[in-house]
């Protein structure tokens, strides 16, 4: 963290915040990826010249991630946007050490995808002009127009996080590392046990959301195999199939008996 | 009312209603109707077809400007469907009911495959890569993400398509569903009861304390680690314990939202660290 490595130019910062635009819009539609943190945080890492550090931020992010889906439109944690600044500010503080960049990063990360949370509220509440304007256009038999207002509708998503990137990485890039720079060694290690506290809210809220009052010998099966069996996670996805099976040969062989 | 008009609706439509679907489905989503303009602009190839009259295709459209909301890969098969419908002349209301009849189903079901158990199974996977330095992980989460986002809405969409509105009814109501998701579940219980220890394996406590113990007569002082207490009362305890804390402030009585969760754990682990307990 000493060496201070040459903050990015307005190059840097356009082509990530264009990065942004393209992933959060990819979530829209064709679905395929981009805006997840791995893919976000890897591609990052290519821009700014540090895969495996992309690789690492994002790696952490997407288990943070587990579990959380925009059920209904729900707003969650931006952790695309945080990947992606936590790569970048992350590569800044490198040297030679993956692991103390990956604490650095996430020590931008996770807040930045809590805060936002709230500009994702504020670009979601914008979206509505456009289907009022298609409503209109209809109305009008332009039909050219609800072409235009479908496709336009994608602003408020890619803008409510191209700037923000755009700014960080041009505008921020001294400051933040500045801050780093400051940032006193305890603060770091709290931040990184919070790194390792939180994906236990993924594990709930994908919990929380399957019957496990109906099912949970299963879960304890599956702690038993790791905690005590050290079974890798292949072994456990194969014993989870075969438990499948034997659940439904049971079952049927009760039926017909 | 039917209208037998030569709507002579091909292949290169119903295409275009595929590729609209598939690439731009969700740009124009918004709180009041969600993906109704995307519904709409995405079956618009087949609609200019079938109403002979700008004002008759005034009315479709607004028709499919109501609100629709469902999980989009799944929603293929309902849009696949509504084109056979629409292409055959069916009255608006029959469209209508199709769409808001399956649109709830098929958003649970699936949230369900995706959210719950195949995104967190590919998840945990790229993610252990990833984290090993492995650009395997990126290549996992994409084809991931094409399988879901390209195969999946393709076949769908020509299922739906070509059998109407029968298949897309027969998965959601019927039992080949259910046996799909009850093995997801149990494979999926099963892989998460493995992933929380190993994932959360750094969640431990750096607290010793010092006992006197008497070695062969003689007093002597002994620092134990409070951690491997705790292995030997149940390996994994403190993971075990934050998750299960994180599941009662979301299913218990409190009932908060996961961004209240979050920033209570994010409170507690820096805290904990701040003190030295965690």
């Amino acid at each position: 963290m000493e060496e201070v490595v040459s903050p990015y130019g307005i190059g840097t910062a356009l082509v990530l915040g264009l990065w942004a635009y393209i992933a959060i819009v990819s979530m829209l539609a064709p679905n395929i990826s981009f805006h997840e943190p791995i893919v976000a945080g890897a591609v990052t890492g290519i821009i700014v010249g540090n895969i495996p550090l992309g690789l690492a931020v994002g790696g952490t992010l997407m288990i943070i991630s587990l579990g959380m889906h925009t059920y209904g439109g729900a707003t969650i944690p931006d952790f695309l946007t945080g990947a992606i600044l936590g790569t970048a500010f992350g590569a800044l503080a490198y040297d030679g050490n993956v692991e103390s960049a990956m604490a650095t990063g996430l020590t931008i990360a996770v807040p930045a995808a809590l805060l936002m949370t709230q500009l994702d509220v504020f670009g979601r509440a914008i979206t509505t002009v456009f289907i009022h304007g298609a409503d209109k256009y209809v109305e009008d038999g332009n039909f050219r127009g609800v072409t235009l207002m479908h496709i336009l509708g994608q602003l408020p998503w890619g803008l409510t996080r191209a700037i923000p990137v755009f700014l960080a990485i041009w505008l921020g890039a001294g400051p933040v590392q500045r801050f780093m720079e400051w940032i006193p060694e305890w603060f770091q290690e709290a931040i990184s046990t919070t790194g390792s506290v939180l994906p236990a809210l993924g594990f709930a809220l994908l919990l929380s959301m399957l019957p496990v009052k109906k099912y949970w010998p299963f879960l304890v099966i599956g702690f038993i195999l790791f905690a005590y069996l050290e079974v890798p996670v292949i072994g456990l996805a194969i014993a989870g199939a075969a438990l499948a099976a034997l659940y439904f040969h049971m079952k049927e062989g009760e039926a017909s008996a | 009312m039917p209208n037998n008009n030569d709507k002579n609706v091909t292949k290169r439509d119903l295409w275009r209603v595929l590729l609209r679907y598939m690439f731009t489905f969700q740009w124009s989503w918004n709180y009041e109707r969600m993906q109704a303009l995307g519904f709409a602009w995405s079956i618009m190839p087949i609609l200019e077809k079938v109403n002979e009259t700008k004002e008759d295709l005034k009315l479709s459209l607004q028709r499919h400007l109501n609100f629709f909301n469902t999980h989009p890969p799944m929603g293929a098969g309902i849009i696949g469907a509504a084109a056979a419908l629409e292409e055959q002349g069916a009255e608006g209301e029959a469209v209508d009911s199709l769409k808001v009849g399956l649109m709830g189903p098929l958003a649970g079901i699936g949230d369900t495959l995706f959210a719950i158990l195949t995104r967190p199974i590919i998840g945990v996977f790229a993610a252990s890569m990833a984290l090993g330095g492995s650009m395997g992980g990126f290549w996992l989460m994409i084809l991931f993400g094409l399988f879901w986002g390209i195969g999946v809405k393709i076949y769908l969409f020509w299922q739906g398509y070509q059998r109407g509105a029968d298949i897309v009814q027969d998965t959601a109501a019927g039992g080949t569903m259910d046996k799909l998701t009850t093995s997801a579940t149990i494979l999926g219980l099963t892989v998460i009861g493995g992933f929380v220890p190993s994932i959360l394996s750094g969640v431990t406590t750096p607290l010793e304390y010092t006992e006197t113990v008497e070695v062969e007569g003689e007093l002597t002082e002994q620092v134990v680690a409070v951690q491997d207490v705790l292995d030997q009362l149940l390996p994994y305890l403190i993971p075990v314990l934050f998750v299960a804390l994180a599941y009662w402030m979301l299913r218990g009585p409190l009932k908060w939202s996961p961004i209240k969760v979050l920033l209570a754990l994010v409170v507690i682990a820096f805290g904990g660290s701040l003190i030295g307990i965690l």
